[in-house]
């Protein structure tokens, strides 16, 4: 029979060990994350800078874009909507990518639309009345792809003339999505380790307020002075 | 040896709180950017207008282009009480208007100045918290790029973007570093990063090839 002692133990035990198998899987989580999403990482981090300084020489990329541009004839597009119009032309056309549309329609019997994916981005100019259309192609370099890489939604916030249509895009997007969360989990996981190292609880927040303090003059502190 | 995990290791440790709350500030606007709005990150505000009369542009200042025609609008913004970075100039020449969009992150103010009559309407929306930050995620960004970083806080800010970028990446070299220190775990760690990677170039070639 335990002791009045063991007895006051044993739940203390329990909530100790509960403890610090959280305190180790919180850890493995960190290098878990970090190294299934590094290339991402890597990725979005580099193409940020890039898109930062667009004047950068070497990163230029529509200047020295490939164009073509090719005639088509078509048989009349199958659909109600001029989204599925577009998507039977396209099948027609052997394209394949993201519809976007202009923020005005042609006048007339005419479908016009841009068939983008990353690294590329198709016009189309359908004439629905003569069958006939131009599709023009401007392929980017590998600057160009990791460009648009970083940049491809399908569609922008307040955009209220496309939604997403090309099954790739809703993948691309959730794995965005993913990998934002991924590392929302790291900066805590990161937090709850460095609040057991005692030793670097005073430099880790001389660190952590300057970061806060910094970021946050941007974030609420421009609105506040101006 | 030692001593250079050990150095690496605090500066994981302090970099990684440095940029943490750059690092929020990245991740949290990737879903207002992709997804509109989220809750309560990226509703509308009601806007609000004030008129005033007897404004004067400097002479041909409506027909200067660019850098210049910017520098010389300046002077009248901060007479307006207008400040932050201005997006770009449109010139309604039909019309005898300029409409100039200037934002601060959490506020957006558009001016609207007829020129001939001297008179400018200036409407200001507070932007919801996730519409701030996502002004930041993709400021200051590969557009109007002559225009770009016209306010001191957007040169800042893009000092400050680059160098979470740049430290991101060395947080990440160091991690690596110090995780191959962890022998135990070297072969999940192993999985993982081959898996991450196989996964990540199988879904840029299936979106872009």
């Amino acid at each position: 029979m335990p002791s009045p002692v063991d007895r006051l133990s044993l739940p203390d035990a329990s909530r100790s060990r509960r403890a610090e198998a959280f305190f180790i899987w919180n850890r493995r989580l960190h290098y878990y994350l970090g190294l299934y999403l590094l290339l991402a990482c890597w990725l979005f981090a580099l193409t940020g800078i890039l898109l930062n300084h667009p004047k950068w020489e070497f990163a230029q990329f529509w200047p020295s874009r490939v164009q073509t541009r090719s005639e088509r004839a078509f048989t009349a597009p199958e659909g109600v909507t001029d989204l599925e119009r577009a998507q039977h032309l396209m099948q027609q056309f052997g394209l394949v990518g993201e519809v976007q549309w202009p923020t005005t329609r042609p006048a007339g019997e005419a479908l016009a639309f841009q068939v983008i994916r990353p690294g590329r981005a198709i016009e189309v100019k359908a004439d629905l009345a003569a069958r006939r259309a131009t599709v023009q192609q401007h392929a980017y370099n590998v600057w160009g792809l990791v460009h648009t890489l970083h940049t491809f939604g399908g569609v922008r916030a307040n955009d209220r003339v496309n939604v997403r249509d090309w099954p790739l895009t809703t993948v691309w997007v959730l794995s965005m999505d993913a990998l934002a969360v991924g590392l929302l989990l790291m900066v805590c996981s990161s937090y709850i380790m460095w609040y057991r190292l005692k030793s670097k609880r005073r430099g880790g927040v001389v660190a952590l307020g300057l970061g806060v303090g910094s970021c946050g003059s941007f974030v609420v502190g421009v609105r506040w002075l101006t | 040896m030692r001593r250079l995990y050990l150095i690496t290791r605090d500066l994981h440790l302090y970099i990684g709180l440095f940029i943490s709350p750059f690092i929020l500030v990245f991740a949290i606007s990737v879903f207002v950017l992709l997804h509109g709005s989220v809750g309560g990150l990226g509703r509308e505000s009601s806007a609000v207008s004030r008129t005033v009369t007897g404004v004067r542009l400097p002479a041909g200042a409506q027909a200067l282009q660019g850098r210049a025609r910017l520098e010389a609008l300046r002077p009248v913004l901060d007479s307006l009480g207008v400040h932050g970075e201005i997006d770009f100039i449109r010139h309604v020449a039909r019309d005898r208007r300029l409409v100039i969009p200037v934002t601060v992150p959490g506020r957006g103010t558009t001016v609207t100045l007829d020129y001939d009559q001297g008179v400018a309407v200036v409407t200001s929306r507070t932007q919801p918290f996730g519409e701030a930050l996502a002004y930041l995620h993709r400021t200051p960004g590969p557009h109007n790029v002559e225009l770009r970083g016209n306010a001191l806080f957007m040169r800042l800010w893009r000092v400050m973007a680059d160098a979470t970028a740049y430290l991101l990446v060395f947080v990440t070299v160091s991690g690596v570093y110090l995780w191959t220190a962890l022998r135990a775990e070297r072969r999940v760690g192993i999985a993982l990063l081959f898996a991450g990677a196989a996964s990540f170039s199988a879904l840029i070639y299936a979106v872009a090839r």
